[in-house]
């Protein structure tokens, strides 16, 4: 048959925001896929530059709405590391709970979605999202907004916590470990769900690394590869928990993977929990416009978001970064979905896109 | 560099310094959790580099994002595509000569 070519997108209900594909197809089958990115571009790299340090982490924070937080603190602790700034031992661990909370409500989301994506339909989708509330309730409370927090200042957080928090936080884990734990049978016990997961999408683990994959899909390729355990930050290297990893590197992997991380992520909240001075203050700098003392050398800082790794590179400036660059790991986790879906059923492209968890706004930037 | 184990590039990535242009390559050793940057320097007037494509499939979309927003050519690779399409390829954006919100004046849309 000759090859035809078909246009997804860009506005599609599968392709999670502003996305459009153009699929080389012989048959049904998937000869392949070229995704034509750019339609959320808004310059963030070089509006980041005309703004000054503290104005900036707002804008970071839109690039992944899902998970603002977690880029809200990879560019404040760039700004940490370029002015020196210490954290209090009392906020960094509050962060650390606050980014586990939020690597929960990330995935939630996700797993809503994907289990849309595959075809079954609606139950797991709004018992996740009922459960995400519950999180991003507590996240509320804690930084006064709802979505985007804006809650990380030089050297600790906007506000002290709420007096309850440890209880409250403690009450959360039990109840989410009890919820997720009930998703188990209803995402497995469904044959839709697996067989149109097991063994689907297929990334073999040499061309993951190749590739440059991060975070829960480079897990599931067998690579037990974690910026909290390789370049530890904070106190992770004082709780303990597990990487889990896959074996078959398919999309079934892929949402065992981060089907496993969450109760890892309750462990790390519990521990944290625990360690965390009882008394304390975690309030940070008052965000005053002016530039810090940076000195000029350049900053590399990586932090281990939901989706994986993500990177900053800032050449510091006296008012205003000189540069600023961003590694988002959705965008190269996109760039693997060609190398993926070769080969496959053309309805099979959207249950592997939904695998590996993308934002359209941190791709684009 | 890829001999010595670095299987892994995370990220290539350029800063416009003015008097030349540094192209980074981030990369890291999945075995042993290394990580190594190389630092190309150009001249701002005809930047380019060779493409690093065949040993690293993740510089495909970076190499792209480089040629569009510095205006760096890479020599050596198929794919002329810029990544985002929405430049001419003539203004490279993060470049210092290019001011912010130029581009909106010149298309005239208001």
């Amino acid at each position: 048959m000759p090859i035809m070519r078909i246009n997804v997108g860009p506005i599609h209900p599968s392709t999670h925001g502003v996305l459009r594909l153009v699929v080389d197809l012989d048959g049904d089958t998937v000869k392949n896929v070229e995704p034509h990115i750019g339609f959320l571009h808004r310059g963030v790299e070089k509006l980041l530059e005309t703004r000054m340090y503290m104005q900036n982490p707002s804008y970071l924070e839109k690039l992944d709405y899902i998970a603002p937080l977690s880029w809200d603190e990879l560019y404040v602790s760039a700004v940490e590391r370029a002015t020196g700034i210490p954290v209090k031992e009392r906020a960094q661990y509050a962060r650390m709970i606050l980014l586990e909370f939020q690597r929960i409500a990330s995935h939630l989301l996700w797993l809503g979605t994907f289990c849309n994506d595959v075809g079954q339909l609606l139950t797991m989708f709004t018992w996740c999202f009922r459960d995400r509330a519950a999180v991003l309730k507590l996240l509320e409370d804690v930084s006064g907004s709802r979505m985007f927090y804006v809650n990380m200042r030089l050297g600790g957080l906007d506000r002290d916590l709420p007096a309850d928090f440890a209880k409250r936080a403690y009450d959360l884990t039990e109840y989410l470990e009890k919820k997720i734990s009930e998703y188990k049978d209803v995402v497995e016990g469904d044959s839709v769900f697996m067989g149109r997961t097991k063994g689907i999408g297929v990334l073999d683990r040499n061309e993951a690394i190749n590739i440059g994959v991060s975070g829960p899909v480079l897990r599931a390729a067998g690579v037990s590869e974690d910026v909290r355990k390789s370049q530890p930050y904070y106190f992770y290297d004082k709780v303990k928990f597990k990487l889990p990893i896959g074996f078959k590197s398919d999309s079934y992997d892929r949402y065992r993977v981060r089907y496993e991380e969450m109760f890892e992520s309750i462990r790390i909240i519990r521990q944290a929990l625990d360690l965390m001075p009882e008394t304390g203050d975690v309030k940070g700098l008052p965000i005053k416009l002016i530039g810090p003392n940076a000195n000029p050398d350049p900053v590399q800082i990586s932090r281990e978001l939901p989706r994986g790794e993500g990177m900053i590179y800032m050449i510091p400036d006296k008012q205003r970064p000189a540069r600023i660059s961003l590694r988002s790991p959705a965008f190269i986790n996109l760039a693997a979905l060609a190398a993926m879906s070769k080969e496959t059923k053309f309805a099979d492209l959207f249950v592997i896109m939904g695998s590996l968890d993308i934002v359209l706004a941190e791709i684009d930037r | 560099m890829k001999q010595k184990g670095f299987d892994y590039l995370k990220k290539i990535t350029a800063v416009d310094y003015t008097d030349r242009i540094e192209v980074l390559y981030f990369l890291y050793d999945t075995a042993s959790a290394k990580s190594d940057i190389v630092k190309v320097v150009l001249n701002p007037t005809d930047p380019a580099v060779p493409s690093v494509l065949r040993l690293y499939k993740s510089a495909d979309w970076y190499e792209r994002e480089l040629a569009e927003m510095f205006g760096v050519k890479i020599t050596g690779r198929r794919t002329k595509r810029l990544l985002l399409e929405k430049w001419n390829g003539v203004d490279a954006p993060l470049r210092k000569s290019f001011v912010w919100g130029s581009d909106y004046k010149k298309s005239g849309a208001d």
